[in-house]
């Protein structure tokens, strides 16, 4: 990506924007750039640290199926590419505060990674920096978040083993996840300390849709792009291992974009099925392995399937970690909480000059987002230079 | 375009902030792009491959 | 060919990474360095943790200047990863980013035999030589820059058109707009109104037609035709024919097409008969006139329509916005005439997102109702009703009283689509809709530099996604005539006239349009903006007179002869040294 290296964008990552006074032409920006406890100028991004680290936590990125350690890289292409510590995690950390503060913390000082670092990058005493930028206009870039299940009982993520989240299935087929791309139970795995040898491999999938979507209960939006990852995670799944048996359970299939619906055939003719309805309930089976309790429309009869992995299309939701800067930029939200924008002035948030792209304003599969992206740019350069033609003026 | 140079801050490094920064600068504006996590990416770099062509994310 | 530097002149710096443990961890890197350290010309040699980072990068400067070296190689990842980065560190110290040259020992050697430390070394070891042999053939060479002006051509003036011409005007980019039709506004001008807000169409249309028409920036052709596209990026002249029958011509750095889609008519389906049985942009018409009682209390509306479909004429995909159509105009019959029955018959519901979604929960509240139905036992219309199975209950058949049978049709490729493809020589898709670079991370550009795609012209989208997709189509062209040049990469294709038969294979095979036929001189010649480089020409020219700058064929005969023969005896057979 061409991001870190632009002249003309300095990027800001492990930063979060703290206050925001201004107007168009003219805002003044309160940036938190947080410690790292690493030299980002002097990081190679080696990973002989990490190696090195004894402290493991849940890896956020995989979504807590694999383990990093305390000082990490947030992804193997990560950009920037440096390190960065964990201050929950990391033990010296934790004992130098221990020791600051005079209290009798029982944790035991460390210090490996910066005996280890050749490029003398680590900086246990780093602080956070508080940065001030000057800026014509804003653009909220600020996402989505992926809507917890646990809240809907009855499909028992949380409760029965290897029921999952879409992320966390799409971690599990990626090279790059925990289990190097095989397809394996997380039962199997997951809190063990290493993968254990000849796992088999998962070969029933049931894909559950609109987890959280198209319920009055929880959001009544459509979050549009979930129809297709399930496709998608379902094609890559058989093409894996050609034995593996894939349903999809939904209401619609909403295959609405370009290659879309000729992407769903290929899936039919791959022997993925289709089931029409809302799951009702998943269990733990006799096995110990998920059971996905649906009705069969067609006889009216209530029907159950057992499945190896059973993976949970939950709901696109507005981003609680952006709402508390939402809160404070001062925009207004629509009904279901997403960036409010005009209609036809799609860009346009309830403040001038702050603009908004993405599924910060709703759901939005990928193209869409790059196509909203450009837009937004667009409608920044408009705005912007409209300004500065009518400064010329006056 | 631009005579004065003009700055624009972008929130959120996925990838419509990715884009519009790209956007942003290669028109001519200097762009702050900042993202709370350590890397940029956001979900997309989560995914294994994209659909329909079946592209890797990253 | 040009004469090389003198042998002693030749001083090559090779570089071997470690890549953290990539590399380091399946064969010995400092081996190999030191074997490069013996070959011919290899003036210095070193091992990097990483060379591509800060201090990697900081060493290849350093040696340039230290040792004077006028070839640099290292020997890392693939060149798709860091080759720009490597070209422009050895520019900032001013050697020729050309007399770089790289070589893959992890993915095509410590990757792939990650069991055996001694061959994986070995085999590194030839890599490099190959390298290096490559490297002494190496000629710098000049990427091109060519100035641009600030001004495009939008073809289409629907909504999509309208949104990009508007936006590039405000930035300060000169447009010619050119639509077909002698009014702008485009297939929008003929709706009711625009979910999900129930918009009216002149509140969207009217403001942005009044500034697209008195905008200084913008010269607008109506009722004019395209007749011609020729040139490139930056330079593309297009000849336009007025509603007045002139013939004209305009140059412009870049092209938006915009051109819109049209609906499919149902011939033959259903009993369309364009009264009774009607598509749903016949009755956006009836409901702008505020007709919609005539026509009946009962109306049923079916859905996919000619779409989803594999028979002959039909289309197979899903129109993306026939449902969201369908809809909104249930809920304007029911609004306007609240007496009115309405039934939707489906196969899968597509209000996608949040907005539409909201929309068909409306609907369901207003009492209008949703079937579906079974895509192998279409809907029969008899005698006033509708018969149809459905899948889901059972398969008795339900029977609805039906005075107005709306059918929900999806946009197809515009009758222009083809002609406008083949004038600026980019693709279309099997369904006749232009195909953009990328599906994912590309979707307003096409593969040909300077020529960009927007509305439903790439795919059937609503008037505000149009409206994005125009705007966003803006800020692409924009990005690239801000800077005020083009600057396209020295590895181009190059016709040796001297040698050049003019056979024109080469022109049949090249898929870019970039080489022309000059029959005066009975030659063939490649324009460098137009080449990508892709070296496609160099393969079936019988007189290698057409070669690739950086892969002509001594370049690559010695590489690959450096794989089975010491460096020595490829250079003498060259007559190198």
């Amino acid at each position: 990506m061409d991001v870190g290296r632009h002249p003309k964008i300095e990027l800001l990552a492990y930063s979060e924007v703290e206050e925001v006074e201004g107007d168009l032409g003219a805002f003044e920006v309160t940036i938190r750039k947080k410690a790292r406890y690493v030299d980002e100028s002097k990081c190679t991004g080696c990973g002989a640290c990490a190696e090195k680290c004894p402290t493991r936590v849940p890896d956020s990125y995989n979504e807590g199926l694999g383990e990093r350690r305390a000082i990490y890289r947030y992804f193997a292409q990560g950009i920037p590419s440096v390190y960065t510590i964990d201050p929950n995690a990391c033990r010296h950390i934790a004992w130098l505060r221990a020791r600051e503060e005079g209290s009798n913390v029982k944790v035991k000082k460390c210090g490996i990674c910066e005996k280890i670092c050749q490029a003398k990058a680590i900086d246990y005493l780093q602080q956070d920096r508080i940065i001030q930028r000057k800026v014509d206009a804003i653009v909220l870039a600020t996402g989505y978040e992926v809507m917890n299940p646990r809240d809907i009982t009855e499909y028992g993520y949380g409760k029965v083993p290897n029921v999952i989240t879409a992320i966390e299935f799409e971690r599990l087929l990626s090279a790059s996840g925990p289990t190097s791309g095989h397809l394996y139970r997380p039962s199997d795995f997951v809190g063990k300390r290493s993968i254990p040898d000849h796992l088999p491999h998962a070969k029933r999938l049931a894909f559950v849709q609109c987890v959280g979507s198209r319920d009055k209960r929880y959001s009544i939006h459509c979050s549009g792009f979930c129809c297709m990852h399930s496709i998608k995670e379902a094609i890559i799944a058989k093409e894996h291992d050609s034995e593996v048996e894939a349903w999809i359970f939904g209401m619609d299939i909403r295959a609405v974009g370009k290659g879309f619906e000729e992407y769903r055939l290929k899936a039919e003719s791959m022997g993925i099925r289709f089931i029409r309805g809302r799951v009702a309930e998943i269990t733990k089976g006799k096995k110990g392995l998920p059971v996905v309790w649906y009705e069969d429309t067609k006889t009216r009869r209530v029907q159950s399937e057992e499945f190896d992995i059973v993976i949970l299309a939950s709901a696109c939701l507005p981003s609680k970690d952006a709402s508390l800067l939402v809160e404070k930029l001062g925009v207004e939200l629509d009904s279901f909480g997403f960036i409010k924008t005009r209609p036809f002035a799609p860009f346009d948030t309830t403040r001038e000059g702050i603009f908004v792209c993405g599924c910060a304003r709703g759901p939005a599969d990928i193209p869409e987002s790059v196509a909203q992206a450009s837009s937004a740019a667009a409608r920044v350069a408009q705005m912007v230079m409209r300004e500065s033609r009518k400064a010329v003026a006056q | 375009m631009n005579e004065v140079e003009r700055h624009i801050l972008v929130i959120g490094g996925g990838i419509a902030g990715i884009q519009a920064s790209l956007d942003l600068a290669e028109m001519g504006f200097y762009v702050h792009l900042v993202e709370r996590l350590p890397s940029i990416g956001g979900k997309m770099a989560q995914l294994d491959k994209t659909f329909p062509t079946n592209d890797c994310a990253i | 060919m040009k004469d090389f530097e003198k042998p002693e002149d030749v001083r090559i710096g090779v570089f071997v990474c470690h890549c953290g443990s990539n590399i380091a961890g399946y064969l010995d890197c400092k081996a190999v360095a030191e074997y490069a350290s013996t070959l011919p010309g290899v003036v210095f040699s070193t091992t990097n943790l990483y060379t591509c980072s800060e201090s990697g990068i900081a060493e290849i400067k350093r040696a340039i200047l230290d040792k004077g070296l006028t070839r640099v190689v290292v020997a890392s990842c693939s060149p798709r990863t860091h080759e720009p980065l490597f070209r422009s560190s050895c520019k900032e110290v001013g050697l020729n980013p050309y007399l770089f040259e790289m070589v893959n020992i992890r993915d095509q050697c410590s990757w792939v035999h990650m069991k055996d430390f001694e061959e994986a070394t070995e085999k590194a070891k030839t890599l490099v030589r190959m390298g290096v042999a490559k490297a002494w053939f190496l000629e710098p060479q000049e990427d091109l820059e060519v100035p641009i002006e600030a001004k495009v051509a939008v073809i289409g003036g629907g909504i999509a058109g309208l949104s990009a011409a508007e936006s590039l005007a405000d930035m300060g980019v000169s447009v010619v707009l050119v639509e077909k039709s002698p009014h702008l506004g485009g297939l929008v001008s003929y709706l009711s109104s625009l979910a999900p807000h129930f918009s009216s169409p002149e509140e969207v249309l009217n403001p942005l037609i009044a500034r697209v028409e008195n905008h200084s920036g913008i010269r607008l052709y109506l009722g004019a035709t395209v007749r011609g596209i020729e040139g490139y990026v930056g330079n593309y002249r297009i000849r336009i024919e007025t509603r007045e029958g002139e013939e004209l011509q305009e140059t412009v750095s870049a092209v938006v097409v915009a051109i819109g889609a049209k609906p499919y008519v149902p011939l033959g389906l259903y009993g369309y008969d364009g009264r009774g049985i009607i598509t749903q942009l016949e009755l956006e018409k009836c409901l702008r006139k505020r007709e919609g009682d005539a026509l009946g209390k009962d109306v049923v509306m079916i859905q996919c329509v000619g779409a989803r479909s594999q028979k002959e004429g039909e289309k197979s995909y899903c129109g993306r916005i026939c449902c969201i159509t369908a809809v909104k105009n249930a809920i304007l019959l029911k609004e306007l005439f609240p007496d009115t029955r309405v039934s939707i018959l489906y196969r899968d519901m597509q209000t996608y997102g949040s907005d539409f979604e909201a929309m068909l929960w409306k609907a369901r509240s207003m009492g209008i109702k949703f079937y579906v139905y079974d895509v192998n036992r279409p809907p029969e219309v008899r005698e006033g009703r509708v018969l149809f199975k459905s899948n889901i209950f059972s398969d008795e058949v339900i029977g609805l009283p039906c005075d107005l049978l709306v059918l929900s049709t999806p946009l197809i490729a515009s009758d222009d689509a083809t002609a406008i493809a083949n004038l600026l020589r980019v693709p279309v898709d099997a369904n006749g809709f232009f195909l953009e670079a990328h599906v994912k991370l590309r979707p307003l550009d096409f593969a040909t530099d300077g020529v960009f795609l927007c509305g439903s012209c790439r795919f059937p989208c609503t008037a505000e996604e149009a409206r994005i997709q125009g705007m966003g189509a803006a800020a692409r062209v924009g990005a690239l005539l801000s800077k005020g040049k083009v600057v396209s990469s020295a590895i181009v294709a190059e016709v040796n006239a001297l040698s050049c038969c003019g056979c024109k294979g080469c022109l049949g095979v090249c898929p870019y349009g970039a080489i022309t036929y000059d029959e005066v001189k009975d030659v063939c010649e490649v324009n460098p903006i137009l080449c990508k480089g892709c070296g496609t020409c160099t393969g079936v020219c019988p007189s290698q007179s057409v070669q690739l700058k950086g892969f002509n064929p001594k370049q690559l005969l010695s590489q690959v002869h450096a794989s089975v023969e010491s460096l020595k005896e490829i250079l003498t057979k060259y007559e190198r040294i």
